[in-house]
């Protein structure tokens, strides 16, 4: 995104300084840091080595009861659970880097309790569970029972009477399901004190300098931002308990929302102090973030359901946003590429993480991510509720209603709250569409850097560019973001799935990279709104393009979506519906 | 243009703000107790520790579960 009003673009050559000095590569190099630091410590000074062994000793046991018996038997899954407890967060590094990078927490009618709980108040709200978590916990035991009784009686027949193991594996079931269930209220009881407000100022500290040092080598003044810099933190922190609230959260209002519009009231109102601009980084801050997101854009997750997932969310999303791109520039002839293509890439692909990254990759103007985002906010609120209830109404299956939900609606909370309305399966099968889709940013962010680029730029210049000019032009933090990508599918491929999530998914990415790069992200949208003219915002409504753009782009994707959803999940492969 | 003095801004400042809030914690919760399926739903994600505010698939811990449940339905013969 461009920081001023309007685009500029720089005519000047690439240099060799442009790699400690430029503000994409410096966002690579902090980036990059930060994911060597994690990478460190939950490898070569963390549990890899622990984990290992007692995955291979699971491993073993799980082996032995599949050749034992013809369905997974309760020690079976005892040895699931074992490595599923298995997270690299729990390390000494993990709870480190969570205690200090600790958000906001929820609310309900005091915003106090997000940043302050006591222990009387921790003891109060477990009380209130226990009731709860003891029934639980005695149904439980009561399932085990049942369970380990009629296990016991097929392998009497040594698992060759059908009746016994159907019965046997039935039973298992609804132990797993009482096992879930006790899971739920066990977390319930465990409420401690905390103050966050120490770890925030520490954070606060933190940040500032790491975006402190990489300002004094752009040229910028340090002082200036480091000093402006607590401002926007504090913006930030009230957006997380703004946007920490029951209420807000459900809707769909979190920290990101809160921040823009927080921000926005400041800066149109009594007006944001002109010491506070020079730390309203909001693009070092994006850049940044995105270099961390690689991370998380795993490419080996898009088989997670089959063929099916690949088709609903890797065909229909494509077809959807270039659909889009094309109706918004020939039909509506919007006036803004920019905002066309962030709009097309947030509502196809997943909302407000596809917005950003396409955004920063299209250099789109802070208004335009702004809008876009609220449009997708807006809408997702909407689908969330009205989906589940259009589904289950008109009876369409949980399997297809779930793919449909997962392809379609925004934001990954907002999937899985409307699959669960809908039930167990759906909500699985909608999160992990949403999952599928949400490594397909990195593609995106991409390939509209090469488009804008090579094409958009170019046509607007009125004259070809060259590969010197192109090399220039390109907006290099996305190489940072692929390649962190790419190095992190490959570290996660390597490790094996039990491995490589106890320590890539719950290691280094949620004990580390995703930490901060929710706070980045939050610190960017803290600094739009602090930086928005409220009057060049509302410019990009004019006509209403945007919303009409959004809601064409949205049906064709819910039609698109629920037709590719039924070919695959019940024409063409059957077989994995009926496994589901 | 004269630029407004502080007590405009403030006061702007604080009716923006205001009808703001007011929207999200006082209309938005009349609105959710108000309504059946609303009111089901908040609890319904209250009990569950579902955030729809999460925008990315590492942020919310039931795609793990999805997940991890589809792999072994898929591996099952």
């Amino acid at each position: 995104m461009a920081q001023e009003s309007n685009v500029v673009i720089d005519h000047g050559k690439s240099q060799w300084s442009d790699l400690w000095k430029k503000e994409d590569f410096l966002a690579i190099w902090l980036g990059f840091i930060i994911i060597a630091v994690c990478i460190l410590a939950y490898t070569s000074y963390g549990p890899k080595a622990e984990f290992a062994e007692k995955i291979a000793a699971a491993n073993q046991i799980q082996e032995a009861e599949l050749a034992k018996a013809p369905f997974k038997t309760i020690a079976w899954h005892k040895a699931q659970d074992a490595k599923s407890k298995l997270k690299g967060s729990s390390s000494s590094f993990g709870k480190f880097a969570s205690h200090w990078t600790k958000t906001p927490g929820s609310w309900k009618t005091n915003p106090l309790d997000s940043l302050i709980r006591s222990e009387a108040q921790a003891k109060a709200l477990n009380e209130k569970g226990m009731a709860k978590y003891e029934e639980a916990k005695a149904k439980l035991e009561t399932a085990l029972a049942a369970a380990m009784s009629a296990e016991e009686a097929a392998a009497g027949a040594s698992f060759q009477d059908q009746g016994l193991n159907d019965e046997a594996t039935a039973k298992i079931s609804e132990w797993r399901a009482a096992n879930k269930a006790a899971g739920d209220a066990k977390k319930k009881v465990e409420n401690k004190a905390y103050n966050y407000i120490p770890t925030l100022i520490g954070l606060c500290i933190f940040i500032a300098l790491i975006f402190g040092a990489g300002i004094a080598l752009m040229g910028k003044s340090a002082p200036a931002f480091l000093q402006g810099f607590i401002i926007v933190f504090l913006v930030a922190v009230l957006a997380y308990i703004l946007g920490g609230q029951a209420i807000s959260k459900q809707y769909g209002f979190g920290a990101e929302a809160w921040g823009v519009l927080l921000g926005m009231v400041i800066a149109n109102t009594v007006g944001t102090p002109k010491w506070v601009l020079p730390a309203c980084e909001v693009e070092f801050f994006i850049k940044t973030g995105l270099v961390l997101l690689g991370a998380e854009v795993l490419f080996n997750k898009i088989v997670a359901i089959g063929t099916p997932g690949i088709f609903v969310a890797w065909v229909v999303t494509p077809v959807v946003l270039v659909c889009t791109y094309i109706f918004g520039q020939t039909v509506l002839k919007m006036p803004s590429k920019t905002l066309n293509i962030v709009i097309s890439a947030d509502m196809s692909v997943c909302g407000t993480s596809a917005a950003i990254a396409t955004a920063a990759a299209c250099r789109a103007k802070k208004e335009e991510l702004t809008l876009s985002i609220g449009l997708s906010l807006v809408f997702t609120a909407i689908m969330m509720i009205a989906m589940p209830a259009f589904i289950k109404a008109v009876g369409i299956p949980e399997i297809l209603g779930g793919a449909w939900m997962g392809g379609t609606i925004d934001s990954t909370g907002a999937v899985a709250a409307a699959g669960a309305f809908l039930g167990q399966k759906a909500m699985y099968v909608a999160a992990t569409i949403k999952m599928i889709q949400n490594v397909m940013i990195g593609v995106t962010a991409f390939c509209v850097a090469v488009y804008w680029v090579t094409k958009v730029e170019a046509t607007d210049a009125g004259h070809t560019v060259g590969v010197g000019e192109i090399w220039h032009r390109f907006p290099k933090f996305v190489l940072g973001f692929i390649a962190a990508s790419i190095i992190f599918s490959i570290l996660d491929q390597n490790m094996g799935k039990d491995l490589g999530g106890a320590i890539v998914d719950q290691g280094i990415v949620r004990g580390g990279t995703r930490l901060l790069r929710g706070w980045f992200f939050a610190l960017s949208f803290a600094a739009i709104g602090l930086s928005t003219n409220f009057r060049e915002l509302a410019k990009y409504f004019k006509g209403g393009k945007p919303l009409i753009l959004y809601v064409c782009g949205q049906s064709l994707n819910l039609v698109l979506t629920l037709a590719m959803a039924y070919i695959m999940f019940y024409v063409v492969f059957p077989e994995i519906t009926a496994k589901i | 243009m004269t630029e407004k003095s502080l007590s405009v801004r403030l006061r702007n400042f604080a009716l923006v703000l205001g009808s703001a809030l007011a929207f999200v914690y006082i209309f938005l919760p009349l609105l959710t107790t108000s309504c059946g399926i609303l009111n089901r739903m908040s609890v319904y994600l209250d009990n569950n520790g579902i955030d729809p505010t999460r925008y990315y698939y590492t942020d919310v811990a039931q795609v793990k579960e999805g997940e991890d449940y589809l792999r072994f339905a898929l591996e099952e013969k």
